[in-house]
């Protein structure tokens, strides 16, 4: 089995390389403060004489507007765009494998009531609500103030919102597989022998469901790192002085022409890591559900 | 059939009436009103020009006062006047409707036409070199951040080489389509790459699925030519699922086309839903969004209708489930 | 396939000729980049700064602030004076002294459409302006600052004001209405007036226009297009037509400035500076990049409840202990000249006798050793207590200028001891609310922007703090305190004895400099982005856009 599946994994050349960069990349963006340190330089250094310097031994990629170091700050941008985008998909996948499997085990109206939700919230066009979203005062939902003001708070807001509605394609896809599931013999047995409907689902249903939600969880990734980088580019997203490639990005491209580098590396980083994801998830569909194709 | 459509359309009423409430509250739990933003730094103003504003604008009143209004209004036709525009929602809200469908619609037919082709080929040899170029290319689409590439092609079509204009919806004063034909290109280029990939997956994935079936081999066993059995027999039944989906991802496309239309200066839906959220103009926001929205349902409506008129073997009452 | 190839081909050569044909447009048209579009078009209704960039090619105040940053005359024929016997302190009824200021509109003044500019107009403006529901946004001037006007004949009117003002003549504001279009709209039901305003409805109607330029078509979202005015009363305009085109992505802007699209970019609603300055270094062969600071003074308000802000040596040493010098040189390069007070040097009011203070980091750790913040811990200052020196440090988020000069300042308070956590909101929250309701926790990054010889008070009267009571009216937003400041504001009105007023500016810059209820940082520069061949453009470094003086922009030969 695992064979067959590690077989059909690596037929996918494509997939196989993205698992190989994306797992360099994370590694990398792990190693960050090692890096900062090996360099002798630190990310948040405001060195004013110098700005925009070329890339030389200290600086392999040169510094940025604000003559901070353009290789740590992307590391350290990468450890943020990568923590939203898993974040944010595990969150989701959690939000929609809870949904899907009470939908699908149970039918009948609870089925009705959660698949009529999903619904909904898919008719609702996202960027729109996530722009809304973005900018109202979360201290009068009676989110504490603590929890909305500080550095990082621009993170957990847009993991918080990804989640809120990015768990639609997931709920759909488990409660498909559940619903099959729930035909199954051994199923059947357990009901019968009188389990409870917890461990049914846990211990039964979940492993099953386990793969598509996997590959959603994967694509979403990608899908959530692209969405901060847009967000970033709307003023929306995270806020410095944490850096996020879309940060990076979105504040480079005003000084494209004569700083050309400074769009490219997180521009270039925030393409190579969502085609790679996008290609791992492609991969891990075909090798977990071969029959399905490859479509989304 | 009858049933099912009317069920259909009480239920997208529902949703609509739901989102234009969410709006309504959402929007006013964004902090500060548009008065307040208005006279922020300008030191002359006073906190009588700030009231007599509120009052002016309605903002003074209950937030369900002012939804009921608005709602009370809205279903005899009266849709308000935009705060931000000073001009009737439909005046401010037409003209840019027009412009984004121009330029979705365009790159809908050029993505289409692309995506079809490319996924049939890549379909025909599953795992194949070309088949991984064509997901290469499909993913690259996907995954570029759309402003990055609208500003790659900028630099590189209108400042390096200066083939094309950067922005615009054409020249000024001149309203010939040859003219304004150039200023199409480079959003219109945005917008297919961006979605050309997703289309073509669906093509290649569909394709996959029917080229297994027995009427193929039926078909090739019969000796039928190759050509004729993928391009006319396999791509029809292909289509179904095919065009379920593209009419999904309909509603999307509205919001997709925010950041296209920012950096083309094209003044388009997305850019206005953007600005009148940010403006606090709640008019032309709550239209603007729930247009949107009956986007969405109207393309899920037609995705079930298509799927039903395609595809004999399901009927109107399997659609749901 | 050979067939689709060809076609293909020829589809692309034909759109390349196509867009390359414009790049040779005459130098008789004029296309301007802005990177915002006006939402409405009523002069005195919602103020935008791309607005009335484009309305001050179409249109002229009575008076208005030259590009010498003195007052001066567009619409009416002199400046009122009491010398010249235009003006005269008056006693009113109820015993209150004001000024009665009499102006002559410019005999040749016309609309668009040939009707005179007249009293009647004038008079239709104040009714207009007055009217509580016709939407004015800065209406004092009409209901508060003006308590009367009468018209002598045609031409000349008397405007009474409620104080005796040292700057009586000033009416910059009064933005005349066309009565001949306006007064039936009005009168039909004035509280739909904003919105059927013929400035809505009918923008392109020649009789609203009375510059050297009318609107002649709109492209709401994209462009608008300027015309000749046939009535205009002064020298000829330098261009047939002018295009101004509304881009929002400023990266967009500049390029499709490189690309030929665009002329001229104002700095009025154009470039960020970082990326003028960017700009000028690539591209300053081709296009004169003028830098005009001007009266957008950008500073930090201090929150004065806050225990540690409460005390002026901690609030002295913040100052010390940043190299705004240094950031003006290096960030800026020296594009954006240092604030050492609220009041620019090229004010007419300014005065140097005042304290200054340039970066001192061992002055900055005495203070703050004085102030009770000896101790180092982990590189952080703490007090007896054991509290750490730590401020947070808000502004708007997604003003790249800010954040960049922010991080610039938390850095080098990082190194004097203090730690300064950032924490940004987006404009509408951060003025919208945080500030306006004083719910900054210490430190706010934002500008000001006033006119020359601007009377602070809305920012420094001690009546001036809002507070729940007084409905979060004023803008003292420090809650700043200090009697003898109050009654220097109250004075400063009307003390116009040019000794008098003097000592009294002076002992105002002193006030601010000693107790810095705020840090002055910088004065902001707009960068103006040109044309070699264009001449005769002056940026005014204040409200007034160059719009106004378009009569005397010049193509080189």
């Amino acid at each position: 089995m695992r064979s067959r599946f590690a077989g059909r994994f690596t037929r996918h050349r494509l997939a196989t390389i993205s698992a190989v960069v994306l797992a360099l990349l994370a590694l990398a963006a792990l190693a960050a403060p090692l890096v900062e340190s090996a360099l002798g330089v630190d990310q948040t250094a405001v060195s004013l004489l110098d700005r925009y310097a070329p890339p030389s031994f200290e600086h392999p990629l040169g510094t940025d507007e604000l003559g901070r170091d353009v290789l740590v700050r992307l590391l350290y941008g990468g450890r943020v765009s990568l923590f939203v985008g898993l974040a944010a998909a595990l969150a989701s996948a959690v939000i929609g494998t809870a949904i899907g499997l009470l939908a699908g085990y149970f039918g009948g109206r609870v089925d009705d009531a959660l698949m009529r939700l999903t619904d909904v919230l898919i008719a609702l066009p996202l960027l729109p609500l996530l722009i809304v979203l973005s900018a109202i005062d979360p201290t009068r939902l009676g989110v504490p103030e603590d929890w909305v003001s500080g550095e990082d708070a621009s993170l957990g807001r847009i993991v918080v919102l990804v989640a809120l509605f990015g768990w639609t394609t997931v709920a759909r896809l488990v409660r498909g597989a559940t619903l099959s599931a729930r035909r199954r013999d051994y199923v059947r047995a357990a009901v019968a022998l009188g389990a409870g409907s917890r461990r049914i689902m846990l211990a039964h249903i979940l492993p099953n469901v386990a793969a598509p939600a996997v590959v959603a969880v994967t694509l979403t990734v990608g899908n959530v790192i692209l969405l901060e980088s847009v967000l970033s580019f709307l003023g929306l997203g995270i806020q410095p002085p944490l850096p996020s490639w879309g940060n990076m990005l979105t504040n480079a491209q005003e000084l494209v022409s004569t700083a050309p580098m400074l769009a490219v590396w997180p521009g270039l980083l925030i393409f190579v890591t969502v085609i790679a994801v996008n290609l791992l998830g492609d991969g891990l569909q075909d090798a977990l559900d071969p029959r399905s194709g490859s479509s989304r | 059939m009858t049933r099912f459509l009317a069920s259909r359309l009480l239920q997208a009423l529902f949703v609509l009436l739901l989102m234009s409430m969410l709006v309504t509250v959402l929007i006013a739990l964004m902090p500060g009103d548009p008065v307040d933003l208005m006279l922020a730094g300008n030191p002359k103003a006073t906190a009588a020009d700030a009231a007599r504003l509120k009052a002016l604008y309605g903002l003074d009143r209950p937030l369900w006062e002012r939804y009921a209004n608005w709602l009370g209004a809205a279903l005899t036709g009266d849709f308000g006047y935009s705060r931000l525009f000073a001009q009737p929602v439909p005046a401010v809200l037409l003209p840019r409707l027009g412009n984004t469908l121009l330029l979705l619609g365009a790159s809908f037919v050029l993505a289409v036409a692309i995506a079809l082709p490319l996924g049939v080929l890549a379909a025909r040899r599953p795992y194949s070199l070309l088949d991984d170029a064509v997901n290469l290319f499909c993913f690259a689409g996907i995954s570029v951040p759309p402003f990055w590439l609208a500003l790659l092609l900028i630099l590189l079509f209108a400042v390096t080489l200066g083939w094309l204009p950067a922005s615009g919806m054409g020249p000024v004063g001149e309203d010939g389509w040859l003219a304004r034909l150039p200023h199409f290109v480079l959003p219109v280029a945005t917008l297919t790459l961006a979605s050309v990939g997703g289309y073509t997956r669906y093509v290649r994935a569909s394709m996959l699925v029917e080229l297994r079936q027995d009427y193929v081999r039926t078909a090739r066993a019969k000796g039928l030519e190759e050509g004729q059995v993928v391009w006319r027999h396999t791509l029809r039944n292909a289509l179904i699922p095919i065009v379920t989906i593209v009419a999904l991802e309909f509603g999307t496309l509205f919001s997709g086309a925010l950041v296209t239309e920012t950096m083309f200066a094209w003044p388009g839906m997305g850019k206005l839903i953007y600005d009148s959220i940010m403006g606090n103009d709640l008019n032309v926001a709550l239209v603007a969004l729930l247009l949107a929205t009956a986007t969405t349902l109207a393309g899920n409506l037609l995705a079930d209708m298509a799927y039903a008129a395609l595809d004999p073997r399901i009927t109107f009452k399997d659609v749901r489930s | 396939m050979r067939h689709v190839l060809a076609v293909l081909a020829l589809t692309a050569g034909l759109i390349v000729n196509l867009a390359a044909a414009p790049a040779f447009a005459a130098r008789d048209t004029l296309t301007i980049g802005i990177s915002q579009f006006p939402a409405n078009w009523h002069p005195s209704i919602e103020p935008m700064s791309a607005k009335h960039f484009i309305l001050d090619a179409t249109r002229r105040p009575f008076t208005v602030y030259d590009a010498d940053w003195k007052l001066g005359c567009l619409l009416c024929t002199a400046l009122p004076s009491v010398e010249a016997g235009t003006a005269a302190l008056e006693t009113r009824a109820d015993g209150r002294q004001g000024y009665a200021v009499t102006y002559t509109i410019h005999p040749d003044a016309r609309w668009g459409d040939g009707t005179p500019i007249t009293t009647k107009d004038v008079l239709f403006t104040w009714e207009v302006g007055r009217h509580p529901q016709s939407g004015f946004t800065n209406a004092d001037l009409f209901t508060r600052d003006i308590v009367g006007v009468d018209a002598k004949d045609d031409k000349t009117f008397t405007i009474h004001r409620d104080k005796p003002l040292c700057t009586y003549a000033e009416i910059n504001d009064f933005a005349v209405l066309p009565a001949h279009l306006e007064k039936a709209v009005f009168d039909s039901d004035p509280a739909a007036y904003r919105q059927r305003s013929r400035y809505e409805t009918d923008t392109t109607n020649p009789g609203l226009w009375y510059g050297p330029y009318r609107i002649t078509a709109i492209e709401s979202g994209a462009h608008v297009v300027l015309e000749p005015n046939p009535s205009w009363w002064g020298p000829k305009p330098p261009f047939r037509r002018i295009v101004v085109k509304a881009i929002e992505n400023t990266a967009a802007l500049e390029a499709n400035l490189l690309s030929g699209g665009l002329d001229l970019i104002p700095g009025e609603a154009g470039l960020p500076f970082e990326q003028a300055l960017a700009f000028e270094k690539k591209n300053g062969a081709k296009y004169s990049v003028i830098f005009k600071p001007g009266l957008v003074f950008e500073h930090i308000d201090l929150n004065l409840d806050n225990p540690v802000l409460a005390d002026a040596r901690v609030r002295r040493a913040l100052l010390l202990a940043v190299d705004r010098g240094a950031i003006s040189r290096q960030l800026f390069e020296n594009r954006q000249p240092v604030a050492h007070n609220q009041v620019n040097p090229l004010d007419r009011v300014y005065v140097e006798d005042f304290r200054h203070y340039p970066y001192d980091p061992k002055e900055a750790a005495k203070l703050l050793d004085e102030a009770g913040w000896g101790e180092k811990r982990g590189g952080t200052r703490v007090n007896a207590k054991g509290e750490k020196l730590s401020l947070e440090f808000m502004t708007t988020a997604g003003n790249r200028a800010r954040e960049l000069l922010q991080q610039v300042l938390q850095a080098q308070w990082k190194q004097a001891g203090v730690e300064v956590r950032i924490a940004n909101e987006p404009a509408r929250v951060f003025f919208g609310q945080t500030l306006h309701e004083r719910r900054h926790k210490a430190m706010a990054l934002f500008a000001w922007i006033s006119s020359p010889e601007n009377i602070p008070r809305t920012t420094f009267h001690s009546t001036m703090v809002p507070t729940a009571a007084n409905n979060w009216s004023g803008q003292n937003y420090m809650n700043f305190k200090n009697p003898e400041m109050d009654r220097i504001l109250d004075d400063l009105e009307t003390v116009c004895e040019p000794a008098a007023n003097k000592r009294l500016w002076t002992r105002l810059q002193q006030i601010y400099a000693d107790e810095l209820p705020s840090l002055p940082l910088f004065f902001r520069a707009d960068p103006h982005i040109l044309p070699k061949w264009i001449d005769g453009i002056v940026p005014t470094g204040h409200e007034a856009s160059t719009m106004l003086w378009i009569e005397t922009w010049k193509v080189k030969e």
